[in-house]
C-alpha cells in the first residue's frame, strides 16, 4: 500500500509540473511536426516494391525447400520483386553492402537466412516480412508432411499465391513518410528521456528535505524505492502513450496493426531508461549525474536516429558500433519491423535488451541504496 | 516512564567522533530542551534517534523498545519536525499531511479526520486546499509541524521549529508546542533562541563536543553558576584585540565580543570591574554603558561551553 501511495504521489507531482509537461510532451510534438514537415522530401514517399532486388544463393542442391522457394519467388515476382541467383565467385553480403541488392537470401540445409540492407530498411523489411510468411507456410507444410504427406500440396495451394504479399506488405494506399518516421523515432526518444527525471528521483526528495520524513516513517527503504520507480515508470509511459495518440490522431502517423506489441517495447524501454537514470544518480553524486545522463541521452538520440535516419548501423566501424549501441536504435529497428513488416517477433530482441539492462541498472542502484544511510 | 533512553551512544565519521558515549533520558510528559552550538553533536544525536543515521555503538530505546530491533514500533511512536522544511510545495496542505499520515498506516475516515485535526491544530484549516508555495514562512513551519503530528506520536522531536519566522508565528508555534505537550506528547525541543527554551522547556541538556555536559531544570542549571557574574559593556568602536587582553585579567573566565558589545563572565568573588573598564579605556575604547546581569540560561551555556549558542 505504501508503494502505491508513493507511486501515486510521484505521478501527481509530475503531472503538476508544467516544465516537465512542456519538456516531455510539448517539445517532442513540436519537434515531430517541424522535422516531419521540413524533411518530407528526404523520405521516399513513392516507394514501390518494384524497386526491390534480392540476390539468392541456394546450397540445398534441390529438394522440397528449393522447390517451395522457387514457387514463392515466382509469385513474389508478379509484384515486381526481382530474385537473382548469386553468380559463382560473388559474395552475397558484399553485393548488399554495395547497394546492388536490398537483401541476400541463402537457402541451406539449416533453412533460410536473410542478410538485409540497412540503407533500405523499409524495402528490406518488406522482403523480410514476406520471407517470414513463406517460412511459416513452409514450416506448416513440413509439419503436415510428417503426418499426412498427401496434404502437403494443399497447404501451398490453400490460398492465392500472392498471400505472401497480402499478409505482409504495408498498407497498399500508404508508404512511410517523414511524419511516420518521426512519430516512431521521437516516441522512442521520449521513452529514453525517462532517464533524465529518474536521475533526480531520489535526489529531489533529499533536496526538498522530505527524504527525512520518508525515512523516519514506518516504511522500508525498499518500499520508498519501489514506489518512486513505479511512479516514474507510469508517468513516463503515460507521456509515451500521449505522444502516440497525438501523432496517430492529429498527425495521422501510421502505427501499424500491433499496438499492444508496440506498447510492450516502449514500456520496457521506459523501465530501462528509468533504471539507467537511477543507477547514475546513485553511482555519481550531486549534479554531475544529471549532466552526464543528459549527455548520454542526447548522444543516444542522435546515433539512434531520433533526429534523422542513420543507416549505417549494420556496417562496420565506429559509427556502426555507436548506432548499434543506442537503445533508441534497438527500439526503432524492432518497431519498424513490427509496424511495417508485420513481424511481431522482431520486438522481442529489443524487449530482451531493455529488460536485461534494466535489471542490471536496478541491481546496481539497489546495491548502493542498501549501503547508504538515509535514502 | 522513560519515553527515550540513550545509553553509551557513539557516532564516528571516520576518525571524527561526533557523539561520544552519550547517555540521556527523556521522561514522559516532558518538554526536553536539547541545546548545543553548531557541530556539538546535537543534530547527529537527533538523526540517530530518528533512524536517519546508524549509531557506531550504544543503544537507543523509545518507550522501552530498542529502535534497531523494533524499528517499526519506534517509528510509529515518533514524530519529526525537521529544521529544514520537509513539505511538498506542489501538493496542497491537505495532501501533504494526508500523504505523510498515510505512511503511518492511517486509511479512510481515520486518515481524513486526523489530517483535518492536524491542520486545525496548526491553524491551517482554511488553507487546506492551498499550495504551500503560496504560504508565508510561518505558515510553512506550521504545516511542517502538522505533517509530524497527524499520526499522534508519543514523542515529537522539534529541531529549530521557529527558525526564520515572524514573532506572531513564533508565538503560535510555542503555544502549539505547549498544547501538544498538554495533550500527552513528550517533546524534544532544540532552538538557537535561548529565551524560547527557557520559556517552554521543563528540563534541559547541554551538549558539547558530542557529550552531555550539563542536564537538569533551568533552575538547577542556573544554580551551577552562582559564582559567576555576567557583565555587558557597550563601547564605541571596539578593538578586535580587546577580548584577548581582557582574558588576562584575574577572575575573567570568558569574553565574547559581538560588534560593540563585550560580554564578560567573571568570578563573582573577584572585584575586577574597575580594572576591566580601565583596560578598555587604555586601549582607546570609549565606554557607553556597563550592565551586570543575573545569570540566565545563556550565561550557563556560555560559561560551560565557552561559546555562544548561535556560534
Amino acid at each position: 500500500m505504501n508503494i502505491l501511495s508513493i507511486a501515486f504521489k510521484e505521478i501527481k507531482q509530475d503531472f503538476r509540473d508544467r516544465r516537465t509537461l512542456i519538456f516531455m510532451l510539448g517539445f517532442p510534438i513540436i519537434l515531430m511536426l517541424i522535422l516531419g514537415l521540413a524533411l518530407t522530401n528526404a523520405f521516399s514517399g513513392d516507394l514501390s516494391v518494384g524497386d526491390l532486388k534480392v540476390v539468392v544463393k541456394d546450397t540445398t542442391g534441390g529438394g522440397q525447400l528449393s522447390e517451395a522457394f522457387a514457387a514463392f519467388t515466382k509469385e513474389a515476382g508478379k509484384s515486381g520483386i526481382t530474385f537473382d541467383s548469386l553468380p559463382a565467385g560473388k559474395n552475397g553480403r558484399t553485393e548488399v553492402e554495395n547497394n546492388r541488392y536490398v537483401d541476400y537470401v541463402e537457402l541451406s540445409g539449416q533453412g533460410i537466412s536473410l542478410y538485409g540492407s540497412s540503407r533500405s530498411t523499409i524495402e528490406s523489411n518488406i522482403v523480410q516480412g514476406m520471407l517470414t510468411s513463406f517460412a511459416d507456410k513452409y514450416n506448416a507444410a513440413a509439419a503436415v508432411a510428417q503426418t499426412e504427406p498427401a496434404q502437403v500440396q494443399a497447404v501451398f495451394a490453400g490460398g492465392a499465391g500472392s498471400d505472401y504479399i497480402k499478409e505482409l506488405s504495408i498498407n497498399a494506399n500508404r508508404t512511410p513518410g517523414s511524419i511516420d518516421y518521426y512519430a516512431l523515432a521521437l516516441t522512442v526518444m521520449v521513452g529514453l528521456w525517462a532517464a533524465m527525471p529518474a536521475g533526480g528521483l531520489i535526489q529531489r526528495e533529499i533536496g526538498r528535505g522530505t527524504a527525512v520524513r520518508l525515512v523516519t516513517a514506518p516504511v522500508r527503504k525498499s518500499e520508498i524505492f519501489a514506489g518512486k520507480v513505479l511512479g516514474g515508470i507510469v508517468t513516463n509511459f503515460l507521456f509515451v502513450i500521449v505522444i502516440i495518440v497525438f501523432s496517430k490522431y492529429v498527425f495521422k502517423a501510421y502505427w501499424g496493426e500491433h499496438m499492444g506489441i508496440v506498447l510492450i517495447v516502449l514500456l520496457s524501454e521506459v523501465i530501462m531508461a528509468l533504471s539507467l537514470g537511477l543507477a547514475f544518480s546513485y553511482l555519481l553524486k550531486g549534479s554531475a549525474s544529471r549532466g552526464i545522463i543528459s549527455l548520454i541521452v542526447q548522444l543516444m538520440s542522435f546515433f539512434g536516429g531520433a533526429y534523422f535516419p542513420i543507416g549505417d548501423e549494420a556496417g562496420g566501424g565506429i559509427m556502426g558500433f555507436l548506432v548499434n549501441l543506442s537503445p533508441i536504435r534497438w527500439g526503432n529497428h524492432g518497431l519498424t519491423q513490427v509496424i511495417y513488416g508485420n513481424d511481431v517477433s522482431a520486438a522481442w530482441p529489443a524487449v530482451g535488451l531493455y529488460i536485461g539492462f534494466a535489471i542490471l541498472f536496478l541491481g546496481a542502484s539497489i546495491a548502493v541504496m542498501r549501503r547508504r544511510e538515509g535514502l | 516512564m522513560n519515553v527515550l533512553d540513550i545509553r553509551g551512544l557513539t557516532k564516528k565519521f571516520g576518525e571524527f567522533v561526533a557523539v561520544d558515549n552519550m547517555s540521556l533520558t527523556v521522561r514522559e510528559g516532558e518538554i526536553f530542551g536539547f541545546l548545543g552550538a553548531n557541530g556539538a553533536g546535537k543534530s547527529t544525536t537527533i538523526n540517530m534517534v530518528s533512524s536517519l543515521l546508524r549509531p557506531s555503538s550504544g543503544e537507543i530505546r523509545i518507550l522501552d523498545r530498542d529502535i534497531t530491533k523494533q524499528s517499526r514500533f519506534a517509528k510509529l511512536n515518533l514524530g519529526i519536525v525537521p529544521q529544514d522544511l520537509a513539505i511538498y510545495e506542489d501538493m496542497t496542505a491537505y495532501e501533504n499531511v494526508s500523504f505523510f499520515a498515510g505512511l503511518y498506516g492511517l486509511r479512510g475516515t481515520q486518515l481524513k479526520e486526523r489530517t483535518e485535526e492536524a491542520l486545525e491544530f496548526v491553524g491551517l484549516s482554511d488553507k487546506a486546499k492551498s499550495l504551500p508555495k503560496n504560504f508565508s514562512g510561518g505558515m510553512k513551519r506550521r504545516l511542517n509541524i502538522a505533517c509530524a503530528i497527524a499520526h499522534k506520536p508519543k514523542l515529537i522531536i522539534m529541531d529549530e521549529p521557529t527558525v526564520g519566522i515572524d514573532p506572531q508565528s513564533r508565538n503560535y508555534i510555542l503555544t502549539s508546542v505547549r498544547n501538544l505537550n498538554e495533550s500527552g506528547c513528550t517533546i524534544i525541543y532544540t532552538s538557537h533562541y535561548m529565551e524560547e527554551v527557557e520559556e517552554i522547556c521543563s528540563r534541559i541538556a547541554i551538549v558539547d563536543h558530542g557529550k552531555i555536559i550539563a542536564e537538569g531544570t533551568k533552575e538547577q542549571l542556573k544554580s551551577t553558576i552562582t559564582d559567576v557574574k555576567d557583565i555587558r559593556i557597550e563601547v564605541k568602536s571596539a578593538q578586535p584585540a580587546a577580548a584577548g587582553v581582557l582574558k588576562a585579567i584575574p577572575g575573567v573566565r570568558t569574553v565574547l565580543q559581538e560588534e560593540n558589545v563585550i560580554r564578560i563572565h567573571s568570578d563573582a568573588a573577584v572585584d575586577n570591574l574597575n580594572r576591566i573598564l580601565k583596560q578598555l579605556m587604555d586601549d582607546g575604547m570609549e565606554i557607553r554603558s556597563v550592565e551586570e546581569k543575573e545569570p540566565n540560561l545563556e550565561t550557563v551555556f556560555l560559561t560551560l561551553t565557552g561559546r555562544n549558542l548561535r556560534d
